[in-house]
């Protein structure tokens, strides 16, 4: 009947639309950073300056900004995430549980911009009393962000934990193993691939986290190692100088936003190859 | 009630057992001989896994369970506060319905439970790992596959790599949750034949719903029963299997073992 | 023993982590309030024009926007998003299409929400030539969340026992009549508290409203072509600015007020999932 072919046609035109998007996406931030790389050039592109008066648009101070600040944002969110994923599922009871994952579900839908003010009014001056620096930078950057990416991590995980079959944690515990030994040495290793899987997406929200992290950085160009001096991420800077960028500039900029785009596509691609069916 | 002369290895004494408000078995009462194999059964339902389950504490590991009564272990009240049940399982170990080896090397399987206490040397982790194989009947179809999967074995041959696993542990009581319902019928004889062979050594407890099996490998048998929908499970006739099943003192007891129901 | 005495530490150490999770939480909440409660229930505030250079601006009209936004959002992404999951749960055989379809909306749902922004800012912006409004930012906002939003859609979709279908079709009606008169109503209330989820995450986006919506108006807009500034964007614009001299309590009143907002929606729809949950069970 034409009706149903209809609409069945206007369904899948609805589920193509996802296609269009992520094509328009990619279409678009690659045509604008186009004169970046024809004007600017690779090895201006990744040098270590930014200097946009001189014409210089390094962006390596940007992507080794990215780079800690997520580090340092999964080295303190992850096993936070994943301990707390482990203590809904195995330790707390089930009040405790709930109330807890009832706060992990607020905790997320906390905007990015509250959290980067509380950054701001509380974080930076408290690491700045405690280091003698200004506070903002990539300790502040990675605390805030261990804060956004932990209810991914932790709901993810602790999902993998809920579906691993009930059958392996009662074959340990009626061998006399106690908890510990059962979490440590069965439900972990049984749950690792999901757990990788949940990391990975929050590694993927870390790079992509804007507001929270541009408020705390310190949005300097500076390429720094340290903890405690201003620098910028590629999210920083991007929200900082967009708005009144333009020609070569915002080409520089759009080149940036491609490499934010390239970066996560890679982990995309990563957790596909994670969970792709093992042949039997 | 005789033993086969080693007295009884474990005790249950007017054992009460709850989910939150529903009770789930009334004043069970039962002895385990010492070496020998007892069995429980009755129709689905009837309180037989729950009360193998008391015997390790398996069921702590259920929200709102509770327990009223004793079980004793070598005449030691194991429902006591205080009592260790970490210990209580590797003395009382378990063989569950469904064979549930890790997602580890078959080696690895073995050796889970000696390596809870703490380092063993290889030599003799290795002799563990063997001996145990040998006495789950399984060892001259994996000895050269110690490597692979546990997991991937066919269905009886996890079942006795469960087994062997239980073994390593060298506990003193073994109990079988229907070890036999998930697997093929070849499979189920040589678990049989290897349970006469672990009597030697072990005390065992077998639930199961299959009335011949019982016959066959048990030398006592205890009869559960849930009269009606709602109540507790109760035992309506313990004793001397064979005895059991050719001249079974209740009424009931005679109308399960002749199929009239269940 | 000493596995013993490990497990007693791990427990006490899982303790503490959750103790510290739930802390993280309240700690930040707690120290918003302070500072904004007060700020954010006083009527002059929250119904208040804003000011750019003075100080005792209000946020009436981020408030306005940030609702009329998300409305916008949900005008839009609700019906592409259902349809959408209709044809991958109903219509579409699991096959290449859809693996690469799915593949297309994981990918969507990676992509960081500033690429979004910038992606949104060049097409309506710079290609169309319009300035920035509410309508760019919830076309944005719309495909921004339109992973999120056809997963939960097809959820609900598959919780509808395969049983009802069957029993349609082998009555004779075609795979849309069932949709239309089987399916959706059955899966309608998974569809609603699944798709209510975003609407925090709506409330709460600023970079893609500072690229396409704008950081400050001084009257209500009204047309979805109107600018309008969310109050997301809005705060971010102010503590960026810092111009105005109570900027520090302006933004501590719009963070309170953004909180009470995404708590009265996060309990609202617990209410509501419960709420049809027990009606299902009443045989409603």
């Amino acid at each position: 009947m034409a009706r149903e072919r209809y609409m069945k046609t206007l369904f899948m035109v609805c589920a193509s639309l996802s296609f269009l998007a992520i094509l328009l996406i990619f279409l678009f931030i690659f045509k604008e950073s186009l004169p970046a790389f024809t004007n600017i050039g690779i090895s201006n592109l990744f040098s270590a300056s930014w200097n946009p008066d001189k014409g210089q648009y390094g962006m390596i101070a940007f992507l080794v900004g990215t780079i800690l600040t997520t580090l340092g944002g999964l080295l303190l969110g992850a096993p936070l995430g994943i301990g707390t994923a482990v203590f809904l599922d195995q330790v707390a009871p089930p009040k405790v549980a709930n109330v807890i994952r009832r706060g992990v579900e607020l905790l997320a839908g906390i905007p990015s911009v509250v959290i980067g003010w509380f950054g701001l009014i509380i974080l930076v001056p408290f690491i700045a009393s405690i280091t003698g620096s200004a506070g903002y930078g990539i300790a502040a950057a990675s605390v805030v962000l261990a804060v956004m990416v932990l209810p991914t991590i932790t709901a993810l995980s602790a999902e993998t934990l809920r579906s691993l079959p009930i059958e392996l944690k009662e074959a340990s515990v009626a061998m006399g193993a106690t908890r510990w030994q059962t979490i440590r040495k069965i439900l972990l290793p049984a749950g690792k691939e999901g757990i990788l899987v949940a990391v990975i997406l929050g590694m993927g929200r870390a790079i992509g986290e804007t507001m929270a992290v541009q408020m705390v950085v310190g949005n300097s160009s500076q390429l720094t190692f340290s903890l405690f001096q201003p620098t910028g991420t590629l999210t920083s800077n991007l929200v900082t100088n967009m708005g009144e960028a333009v020609g070569d500039f915002r080409a520089a900029l759009f080149a940036q936003a491609l490499v934010l785009l390239i970066l996560a596509m890679i982990l995309i691609l990563t957790i596909r190859f994670i969970t792709r069916k093992k042949e039997a | 009630m005789e033993g086969n002369g080693n007295g009884y290895k474990m005790r249950v004494n007017n054992l009460n057992m709850y989910y939150g408000d529903f009770m789930a078995l009334d004043d069970i009462s039962l002895d385990f001989a010492s070496c020998c194999i007892t069995a429980l059964i009755g129709p689905s339902g009837c309180g037989k896994s729950t009360l193998v389950r008391c015997l390790n504490r398996m069921n702590d590991l259920i929200d709102g369970s509770r327990v009223e009564g004793e079980i004793t272990l070598d005449d030691e009240n194991v429902l006591g506060t205080g009592y260790d049940v970490i210990s209580l399982r590797r003395r009382v170990g378990m063989v569950f319905q469904r064979p549930n080896p890790f997602p580890k090397s078959i080696y690895d399987n073995v050796a889970y439970g000696p390596r809870l206490v703490g380092k063993v040397e290889k030599e003799k982790l290795d002799f563990i790992v063997e001996d145990s194989l040998k006495r789950a009947a399984l060892w001259d179809e994996v000895k050269k596959i110690l490597d692979r999967s546990g997991q991937s074995l066919s269905g009886g041959q996890q079942q006795r790599l469960c087994i062997a696993r239980v073994i390593a542990v060298q506990p003193e009581v073994i109990l079988f949750d229907e070890p036999c319902s998930a697997i093929d019928p070849i499979s189920t004889q040589k678990i049989e034949d290897l349970m006469a062979e672990l009597k030697k050594n072990f005390t065992m407890v077998i639930v199961t719903h299959n009335m011949q099996q019982a016959a066959r490998v048990s030398d006592y048998t205890a009869f559960m029963l849930v009269e009606e929908q709602g109540q507790p499970g109760r035992i309506v006739e313990f004793g001397d299997t064979n005895t059991m099943f050719t001249n079974p003192s209740d009424s009931r007891t005679e109308n399960y073992i002749t199929g009239r129901f269940g | 023993m000493d596995a013993r005495k490990t497990d007693r530490i791990a427990t006490v150490g899982f303790w503490a982590i959750g103790i510290v999770a739930l802390g993280i939480l309240a700690f930040i909440v707690i120290e918003i309030f302070i500072r904004g409660f007060m700020t954010a229930i006083n009527p002059s505030f929250f119904a208040g024009k804003p000011e750019a250079l003075k100080e005792g601006g209000g946020i009436g009209p981020m408030i306005v926007s940030t609702l009329y936004l998300t409305f916008l959002t949900m005008l839009i992404a609700l019906p592409v998003s259902i349809g959408a999951a209709i044809y991958m749960s109903e219509f579409a055989h699991e096959g290449r299409f859809t693996r690469f379809i799915r593949f297309c909306l994981d990918s969507l749902g990676t992509v960081p929400s500033i690429v979004f922004a910038l992606f949104g800012m060049t097409l309506f912006l710079f290609y169309l030539d319009w300035r920035t409004c509410l309508l760019a930012g919830a076309i944005t906002m719309a495909l921004l969340n339109l992973p999120v939003l056809l997963r939960s859609a097809e959820e609900a979709l598959r919780l509808v026992p395969q049983t009802y279908r069957e029993a349609s079709m082998s009555l004779g009606a075609s795979r849309w009549t069932t949709v239309k008169k089987v399916v959706l109503p059955t899966a309608w209330p998974g569809i609603i508290t699944g798709t209510i989820l975003p609407l925090g995450r709506i409330m709460g986006e600023s970079a893609v409203v500072i690229f396409t919506v704008g950081v400050f108006v001084r009257s209500i807009p009204i047309s979805p072509f109107d600018p309008a500034a969310p109050l997301a964007g809005y705060i971010w614009y102010v503590q960026s600015e810092a111009i105005v001299p109570d900027y520090r309590s302006i933004v501590n009143g719009g963070a309170a007020v953004l909180l009470i907002l995404l708590f009265a929606i996060n309990f609202g729809t617990r209410w509501l999932s419960k709420y049809y949950s027990k009606r299902k069970s009443l045989g409603g």
